[in-house]
């Protein structure tokens, strides 16, 4: 049946098996040292960041942590206020951009008719894809002078509240933490909506169904099903957004007015971990440096341990789901 | 309270929620408007050819031709070092360790990359490449492309990693067991069966990477650094299009703000138009195994 | 258990010619699931043999187990025999290599590579032989003349293989696995995701492959195991129920549970 030259020897095919399984071990190891780059790449970057501030972070010590001055002529470095700035605008940031968010997402779950859910969710997605250094010249020559004008106002109004009123007073610059924190809510909106769009698309029709069939509105369904089912994916959707805020460089920093100030005021200038290293990292030599590097060490320590947070939550619903 | 008003009460909340709802898109969608029609209109109006002959020494009498230079050699160094390594990281994860705690951990902290500063990549760059190349040549090479393009690379790594591994985890596992049962070995069953039934959606992800990093200012502040004049030798310092713009903003002159706005709208339309790419490519990759 | 000691006696008496494949108490589990319970039968060569059964009776795993495929995930486990021409393949000395390139398999849905159409044929060939281009080209014509499929894509050999219908896919996978010159042709369920047509032309081309190839074929459909094979084994639960000449297993099956099955009474 078979001509002769066709039939492989028996001795052939044993060679060949032999070779075949040395590639599949060289070629498994390649692949395996690839995947390690992705951890050798998260340990590096915190590694090296504590080996560069290291001169600061061990010789100074609690002194970093908690002092509020920062004093490069006299190398006295604390970083309280761009960690103050940090938490500050990212705070801001997610009270605004967390019920946005929401409102998103049942408008492109529950309200939108179909053929304009597809559009409008890529659109807003868009706003995920436009790079942070527009955000940032948009900031400074639109969105601040913007700001400016409306900052009377707030001052005016807000400002006299009890309790929160303190927050609203001060100058009308259009620069400061309030105008950071409001750009980063954009930034950060499309990543939040889009997590909360699709984990509400993953609840259950019949569980929508039985609510509605019981006479509930598209609200009530809402508030009183689809949250709790979605609860821990949503905590992890906004975690996602804080991460970004945290972490986020050019969007703020023409914005905050860089000024080593820890204030009442939301309306005066600030700074944050970010901006302060992108401000002055190349004027900088020695400890002045060595304390910029720390304060990624700190941002990177930070950011990791809200995304691991983050992750883990959007880990449970999944995990039910049967992914 | 009567049952009447219960209704009516629980009826005004509903459409109170649901305007709330159209609400927050529509102001979602002004912002976006709002920064693109800014960022076209300022963009238009300072696009002149000059830009793309001339060099950043000449300032406001100049152009951005290195920093178009510099980015576009920047970009595709980076891809070339973060597109081979994280594709062969997310055959990885979703071929040979798809079930092990190695696997399963390595994908969640590669998720965790993907939101990673990009601030301190450059930090990292800076402290494991800028300073030793700095300290082996008594400072004759401190900043350079190369170190630039390796923190863009960090950028785009874990989105190609993701990309790879969704996109293989999509490749039917008949297609597997139809090489393997031809007595194919499994790595060149991987390279030449799946990477390949996977290739239009590995190679979205790749183009996804790009447009990611292409925007980035953060990572290159530190070890690309910025040059005035063209450049394309990898170890000297490089300008960019996106620190280009962040020095000209920071500039006073009205004139640098103009340039900013024309550089800022080539990284846009490079940016949405890769996007857009990317969506077309990945419908046409939804047809062809089902 | 008596259905064991009987399904163990029944093929060996059951078959004339010279036997292919001798299985002799194949057990079979996955995560510690017992999914054949002491399988043994006698696969003829160069006949058709059958394997038919209700979803979940283990045809498919049994068939899984003659090339060796379920190897490729972690926690599936077979033991017994399993002889092909003598040798015990659940030996692990025994080369997959050499198991593979003489057991061919075509699967439930047609998964033509991401290649041409000829290059899909020639995949297979190229890892175990070293052909110049014009025994290449020869070889895939006749493979491709053997599947019954030349006439119709001899004009597009270059053209991506996903452009073929689904009854021109599966054919083209039985020319992939034949090309490499089997003597085993294991079918699982090759005709489930195709149209009558295409069927009638799969079956067609089973009972002439039958002159070069040992066929075992699984199937869920028992008109098409009474139409295309020699002998059918009827299985249940894990077990080997009844095994022997086709003809017999549809007329007068000794077993109660396979008259049951075959009159359409459960499954």
């Amino acid at each position: 049946m078979q001509v002769t030259s066709a039939v492989p020897l028996a001795r052939d095919i044993d060679r060949r098996a032999r070779a075949d399984a040395r590639h599949d071990r060289i070629f498994h190891r390649v692949l395996k040292f690839c995947a390690l780059l992705v951890l050798a790449t998260l340990l590096g970057a915190a590694l090296s960041t504590l080996w560069g501030g290291r001169e600061v972070l061990f010789g100074h010590g609690l002194h970093f942590l908690t002092s509020d001055s920062w004093n490069p002529v006299e190398d006295d470095y604390g970083a309280l206020a761009p960690i103050f700035g940090t938490l500050v605008t990212s705070l801001i940031a997610l009270v605004i951009a967390v019920p946005i968010s929401f409102g998103v997402a049942i408008f492109l779950t529950e309200i939108a008719p179909t053929w304009m859910r597809g559009p409008v969710s890529a659109a807003i997605e868009l706003l995920a894809g436009i790079p942070s250094i527009i955000y940032g010249m948009w900031g400074l020559f639109v969105f601040v002078p913007f700001m400016a004008n409306i900052e009377p106002a707030l001052s005016d109004t807000l400002g006299n509240l009890p309790l929160i009123g303190k927050l609203f007073q001060g100058p009308p610059l259009g620069l400061g933490l309030l105008t950071a924190g409001i750009v980063l809510a954009v930034m950060i909106l499309p990543f939040i909506s889009s997590v909360m769009r699709e984990v509400f698309q993953t609840v259950p029709t019949r569980l929508k169904e039985s609510s509605y069939a019981l006479g509930s509105t598209t609200w009530e369904v809402l508030w009183d099903i689809v949250l709790p089912y979605t609860r821990s994916a949503v905590i992890g959707g906004i975690f996602l957004g804080l991460g970004r805020a945290l972490g986020e460089t050019m969007a703020v920093t023409f914005v905050l007015g860089n000024s080593y100030n820890i204030t009442a005021s939301l309306l005066m200038p600030g700074t944050s971990i970010s901006s302060s290293i992108a401000n002055e990292f190349n004027e900088a030599v020695g400890v002045h440096r060595s304390a910029l590097i720390a304060l990624g060490f700190l941002l990177f320590v930070v950011t990791f341990v809200v995304l691991l947070i983050a992750r883990l939550m959007l880990h449970q619903l999944a995990k039910r789901e049967g992914k | 309270m009567s049952n009447a008003g219960i209704y009516l009460r629980r009826r005004l909340v509903n459409v109170i929620a649901l305007l709330f709802g159209g609400f927050a898109t529509v102001l979602g969608l002004i912002f976006l408007v709002w920064i693109l029609w800014v960022t076209i209109s300022n963009g238009l109006s300072a696009i002149h050819p000059r830009l793309f002959t001339k060099i950043t020494a000449y300032a406001d009498q100049g152009g951005l031709a290195n920093a178009i230079v510099g980015s576009l050699l920047m970009d595709m160094m980076a891809l070339l070092i973060c597109a081979p390594i994280g594709v062969l990281a997310g055959t990885y994860l979703a071929e040979y360790a798809n079930r092990s705690k190695l696997g399963a951990s390595i994908r969640f902290l590669n998720d965790i990359l993907l939101s990673a500063p990009s601030i301190v990549m450059g930090l990292f760059v800076y402290v494991i490449i800028v300073l030793p190349m700095s300290n082996l040549t008594h400072g004759n090479i401190s900043f350079s492309g190369f170190a630039g393009a390796v923190a863009l690379a960090l950028i785009g790594l874990p989105v190609i990693v993701r990309t790879t591994d969704e996109m293989l985890q999509l490749v039917p596992g008949t297609l597997r067991e139809a090489a393997l049962s031809l007595g194919v070995p499994q790595w060149k069953l991987t390279v030449q069966v799946l990477i390949r039934a996977a290739s239009s959606g590995i190679l979205t992800g790749v183009l996804l990477a790009l447009a990611r990093l292409a925007g980035e200012t953060a990572p290159l502040l530190f070890t690309a650094f910025g040059n005035n004049f063209m450049t394309v030798h990898p170890l000297d310092k490089m300008a960019s299009l996106p620190v280009a713009i962040y020095q000209y903003t920071n500039d006073p002159s009205p004139a640098m703000h103009s340039i900013a706005w024309a550089g800022a709208l080539l990284i846009t339309l490079f940016v949405l138009a890769l996007s857009l790419l990317t969506r077309l490519l990945f419908s046409r990759k939804k047809v062809s195994y089902e | 258990m008596n259905d064991l000691a009987a399904a163990v006696a029944a093929p060996l008496a059951s078959v004339d010619g010279r036997t292919k494949i001798k299985v002799r108490d194949v057990h079979f589990y996955y995560n510690g699931f017992h999914a054949l319970k002491g399988v043994s039968m006698d696969i003829p060569e160069k006949q058709v043999t059958a394997i038919i059964g209700p979803s979940g009776c283990g045809k498919s795993t049994l068939l899984r187990i003659f090339n060796r495929i379920y190897a490729i995930y972690p926690k599936l486990e077979a033991k017994g025999s399993i002889e092909l021409d003598g040798e015990n393949i659940l030996d692990p000395g025994y080369s997959m290599n050499r198991l593979r390139s003489k057991v061919g398999m075509v699967f439930q849905k047609p998964v033509p590579f991401p290649m041409t159409i000829f290059e899909n044929v020639a995949y297979g060939i190229r890892h175990h032989e070293k052909l110049s281009k014009s025994d290449m080209e020869s070889r895939v014509e006749q493979a491709l003349r053997s599947s019954a499929l030349w006439d119709e894509v001899k004009d597009k050999l270059k053209q991506n293989a996903l452009g073929l219908s689904g009854g021109q896919q599966q054919r083209l996978c039985i020319a992939r696995a034949i090309a490499l010159k089997p003597e085993v042709l294991l079918l699982d369920e090759p005709t489930s995701a195709l149209d009558p047509i295409a069927t009638s032309r799969i079956e067609q081309l089973v009972e002439e492959l039958k002159s070069e190839f040992t066929i075992v074929i699984v199937t869920h459909n028992m008109q098409q195991a009474a139409r295309v094979s020699d002998y059918t084994a009827f299985m249940y639960i894990g077990e080997l129920i009844e095994f022997g000449n086709t003809e017999k297993i549809f007329t007068k099956p000794d077993k109660k549970q396979t008259e049951d099955y075959i009159t359409g009474r459960f499954g």
